[in-house]
């Protein structure tokens, strides 16, 4: 960590850890906590996940009440002390995004042309149309070896009425 | 070098797409490798052997649920199209009322069943309980302190064992039914002691039976099976439980009246192909045939049946 | 028949062309995926996986075995030669084989590192062809009480030592558990937690949240960090071995065996730790301790490289015999197996013998292979590393979506894969560990289950919990790994 980076106190951490205990305990709270010969039931340890969240949660609020530093982790190729580039992950994060809405009408190979193309984009690469051919293939090839596999990895193209 | 690689994918996809120009398309809502995955599969295969059929095949394998999600699935994208098919088990019709679901199997052609496999109930090798009815006797004087093993809540194990309660005069709730992963889960809790008693598929069982590990009480079918010819049927002991583990093919909601006769001919011929006999040799089925209208009002008595026992056993509401 | 008998029976199955292929095919494609950055064995099993359809269990397994042991000879070559470990088992490496490297000794790390991790994979895998069927006679004594008490130990020595804070190890437990909840109850056959969602009845699986937290996370954390600077590695020419070099090393190996094949067995052991212990040993005992972090001691890369192949090894331990596994990477392997329907522990050593004294017997010959693929060829490794970053991360990404999508064609797994992939960036920033999700999420349902069981089979009464030695001894170890660090670190800050 650097001089000039005070500790930062991320509170909307601890805020999610204890909002995903809520919603496991709200989720637990319709079903039964107890089973006839068992003495719990169904209900019960989605209740005391929840409730351990909750605690940790709170925890960490204290945590970092008290100052807590938060180190990125390192991983290769990428240098924790450098602040985060929002329009890389922007990108990065649109590839991943897309494939939710554009798999079942445009298909595996056309996805993947353009989430490698992002990708690669994200990562600075400025071979437009290198990355998207080599997507393509890589997505068509993909598409072709799973189908001999007997998977189904949806149609072709099949917004072009194709496989 | 690219350019290369493009034209390879070109071809290579044009090949495909015509390829894949199948004219049937089968549901198997179950993930590749199981049970299902087999039936759906193999069936396929031996009528494309037999010369039944032997266009093309389309797979498509959505698993969950007791086949639940897969059906609902099929539902939505294939109704009444004329050639599609989709595999289905009593699991589904447990499955379908212990979820929610919407579905009602009553909405889809009925094709085919194929195969079945008959439950047996057997307890610890060294246990003092001899016979299927002291062991019903144990289950009487104290259910909860008799804990039962089988396969997933809700499935044709379970269901077995509620029909003997309910044939035996135990109350179905009072049941200690703990499901397990697997017919060797079952045996090895019931060997050390966690279970009192197991109910599996005769597969599952035989070898550790053999094996001196447990001993088999009883199987739920008709007539004695010709692999465990000592060991009497559940109507034999006085208990009138008669249960198998079946599957079969179902095919779409509104399918046209032509094409649901002509796959019912195609499986009747199937049924008697030496290819079918083959199938059911090498993966140990049982054959249990049964198709189109009669096997429709066969699907209506199982979900009555099970419905009725699973609200019984508080499974359901 | 005795271990013995069964592993002669392994290597037949093993020798058979087809399986040796695949096993060619696991220790390649492992090397490589050991070399490459931002891949790991887990990830490449979890993609892997749509291949279990098409190839009988045994060969798979064979293959995933490759891949296991072939990512740890691949990471140290990457160390070696440029100084960024390709997994964190190969950490230490970098330290020492890095600096032999820049000393002119590059080619005598490697092979150190190479010639060590097959001695200890060697050594490992007979320790467990001898120890395994006597751990899996425990199938008929374990009870579920015990098999909880297990699970409960696991998940504390997995949440203290994995990542630098307890808290945010709990945490991602705990998020790893509550997904695990997800779906049909398998007791009651009731769904949970699906908040009326049809894709989620069958729970959220395993691969779609390995597959999110290291591929998708990874490449939202590096893109959004990336460093360009791309370090050329070091010419792989240099003097080989000496017999000095073999005199210094041959210890460190067996040491390091020593240390990584008991934490490999323990849960929550992983390679890290073992990897560390033998670096601090080494440095301890070296001759020359001068060399190290000056000119590289051969001593620093012997050992940790060789504890770093037993731990792997020792992984296979309690995953073959009991089901549990204690790392990403078996629980990805555990997942391979449900896939076929079979439930690694006890049983399957009676009911898959041919599988698993295959699988077995396949591991002495992958490493066997490994040293073949490390020592002669691998400057053909080391081209890989010419892979354009932007476009090798692109790849993976593309690999992670056939892998999610290939497998259920759900839309609903590629939402979880957008959600928890957000998730492993945040956690990666905020230096929260991933593992413990992973381990939470496949060994929570079972908790569950044996916990259930337990009580259901008891009609109730808690005191089934304590009914045996085993699962009281369990409990004790489970709460120690609580007490312990703190006390030890308290102690050492006294003295």
């Amino acid at each position: 960590m650097q001089q000039d980076s005070r500790p930062s106190r991320p509170w909307w951490l601890a805020a999610i850890v204890v909002a995903l205990g809520a919603v496991c305990v709200l989720g637990a709270a319709s079903l039964p906590a107890a089973s006839r010969y068992a003495g719990i039931g169904p209900g019960t340890v989605p209740r005391l996940v929840g409730i351990a969240l909750i605690v940790l949660g709170l925890i960490l609020a204290v945590q970092i009440a008290r100052g807590e530093t938060f180190e990125p982790q390192g991983t290769e190729n990428a240098d924790a002390a450098l602040p985060m580039n929002p329009l890389a992950f922007a990108l990065a994060l649109v590839a991943a995004v897309l494939p939710i809405f554009a798999l079942q009408t445009l298909g595996l190979p056309l996805v993947a042309m353009v989430s490698f193309t992002l990708v690669a984009r994200s990562f600075g690469s400025r071979r437009l149309l290198v990355d998207l051919v080599s997507g393509a293939i890589l997505g068509a090839l993909a598409w072709y070896l799973f189908d001999r596999l007997g998977l189904q990895l949806g149609g072709f193209m099949p917004f072009a009425g194709l496989g | 070098m690219f350019m290369r690689n493009i034209l390879a994918a070109t071809v290579a996809a044009v090949a495909l797409v015509s390829a894949a120009q199948a004219d049937v398309s089968v549901m198997i809502p179950a993930d590749p490798g199981g049970g299902w995955d087999g039936t759906g599969r193999q069936a396929m295969a031996a009528m494309a052997a037999a010369g039944i059929y032997t266009e093309g095949v389309n797979f498509t394998n959505t698993g969950g649920a007791g086949g639940t999600i897969g059906l609902a699935a099929f539902q939505n994208a294939q109704t009444a199209k004329p050639d599609s098919l989709a595999v289905f088990g009593a699991i589904t019709v447990g499955s379908i009322i212990l979820n929610d679901s919407p579905l009602d199997l009553s909405d889809f052609t009925p094709i085919a069943r194929l195969t079945a496999e008959y439950d047996v109930l057997a307890v610890d090798a060294g246990s003092d309980i001899e016979t299927l009815a002291q062991f019903v006797e144990a289950l009487k004087a104290d259910p909860g302190a008799n804990p039962v093993g089988g396969g997933s809540a809700g499935g044709v194990d379970q269901i077995a064992l509620a029909l003997l309660a309910q044939e035996a005069g135990v109350p179905v709730p009072d049941l200690n039914y703990i499901p397990q992963a697997s017919g060797a889960e079952t045996v090895t809790a019931i060997v050390n002691g966690t279970l009192k008693a197991g109910i599996s598929g005769i597969s599952e069982f035989q070898q550790f039976a053999e094996q001196g590990r447990i001993r088999i009480l009883g199987v739920t079918a008709a007539e004695r099976h010709p692999a465990l010819p000592d060991v009497p049927t559940f109507a034999e002991e006085g208990f009138n439980v008669e249960i198998a583990n079946w599957r079969g093919f179902l095919g779409s909601p509104d399918m046209p009246a032509d094409n649901a006769a002509e796959w019912v001919a195609r499986f009747d011929q199937l049924n008697d192909s030496a290819e079918w006999q083959q199938v059911l040799e090498t993966q140990g089925w049982g054959q249990y045939y049964l198709s189109g209208p009669a096997f429709g009002d066969f699907v209506a008595d199982e979900t009555d049946r099970i419905g009725e026992i699973l609200r019984e056993a508080g499974l359901a509401d | 028949m005795g271990s013995f008998d069964y592993l002669l029976h392994g290597f037949g199955i093993a020798l058979q062309p087809m399986n040796l292929l695949w096993a060619l095919i696991g220790s390649a494609l492992g090397t490589a995926i050991g070399v490459l950055p931002g891949i790991g064995p887990a990830l490449t099993i979890a993609l892997l996986l749509p291949v279990t359809v098409a190839i009988a269990p045994t060969a798979a397994f064979i293959m995933f075995a490759g891949v296991l042991y072939g990512a740890m000879y691949g990471g140290s070559t990457t160390s070696i030669l440029i100084n960024t470990p390709g997994e964190s088992g190969s950490m230490m490496t970098a330290l020492e084989g890095n600096k032999m490297a820049r000393d002119g000794r590059g080619a005598a790390a490697l092979a150190t590192a190479a010639i060590g991790s097959f001695v200890a994979g060697t050594i490992a895998t007979i320790a467990l062809t001898f120890l395994a069927p006597y751990v899996a006679e425990l199938a008929f004594i374990f009870r579920p009480a015990d098999y909880f008490a297990l699970i409960l130990l696991a998940f504390c020595s997995v949440a203290v030592v994995m990542g630098s804070s307890r808290v945010r190890g709990f945490i991602a437990l705990l998020l790893g558990i509550a997904m695990g909840t997800v779906g049909i109850d398998v007791m009651t056959g009731q769904p949970r937690l699906n908040f009326g969602v049809m894709g989620l009845l069958n729970g959220i699986e395993l691969t779609v949240v390995l597959v999110s937290l290291f591929a998708v996370g990874e490449i939202l954390f590096v893109a959004s960090r990336y460093d360009p600077g791309q370090e050329t590695p070091i010419s792989v020419r240099g003097r080989w071995m000496t017999r000095e070099d073999f005199r210094r090393s041959w210890k460190p190996w067996l040491r390091g065996t020593v240390l990584g094949f008991p934490m490999g067995v323990l849960p929550g052991g992983g390679s890290e730790i073992p990897t560390m212990l033998s670096y601090t040993l080494e440095r301890k005992l070296c001759e020359k301790p001068e060399e190290f972090g000056t000119t590289g001691a051969i001593e620093g890369v012997a050992g940790p490289e060789a504890a770093n192949n037993a731990a792997a090894a020792g992984v296979l331990v309690p995953l073959l015999t009991l089901g549990l596994p204690t790392s990403a990477t078996a629980a990805i392997l555990l997942a391979a197996f449900q896939n076929y329907g079979l439930q690694p522990g006890p049983n399957l050593f009676t009911s898959n013998a041919d599988l698993v004294w295959g699988l077995i017997a396949s591991l002495y010959i992958g490493n066997a292979m490994l040293l073949i693929l490390n020592l002669p060829l691998v400057g053909m490794w080391v081209r890989l590393l010419s892979i354009p970053k932007p476009q090798l991360y692109a790849g993976i990404l593309v690999f992670a979506l056939i892998g999610i999508w290939g497998v259920s064609g759900s839309q609903i797994d590629l939402i979880v894969m957008v959600i928890v992939g957000v998730a492993g960036y945040v956690m990666r920033v905020y230096d929260f560990p991933i593992a413990p999700v992973l381990i939470g999420l496949i060994l929570g349902p079972m908790a569950e289950y044996q916990l259930r069981t337990a009580l259901l089979s008891r009609q109730g009464s808690p005191w089934v919990l304590v009914e045996t030695p085993i699962s009281i001894a369990f409990l004790v170890v489970a709460a120690l790994t609580f007490v312990l660090p703190p006390l030890i670190r308290r102690l050492r800050a006294r003295s």
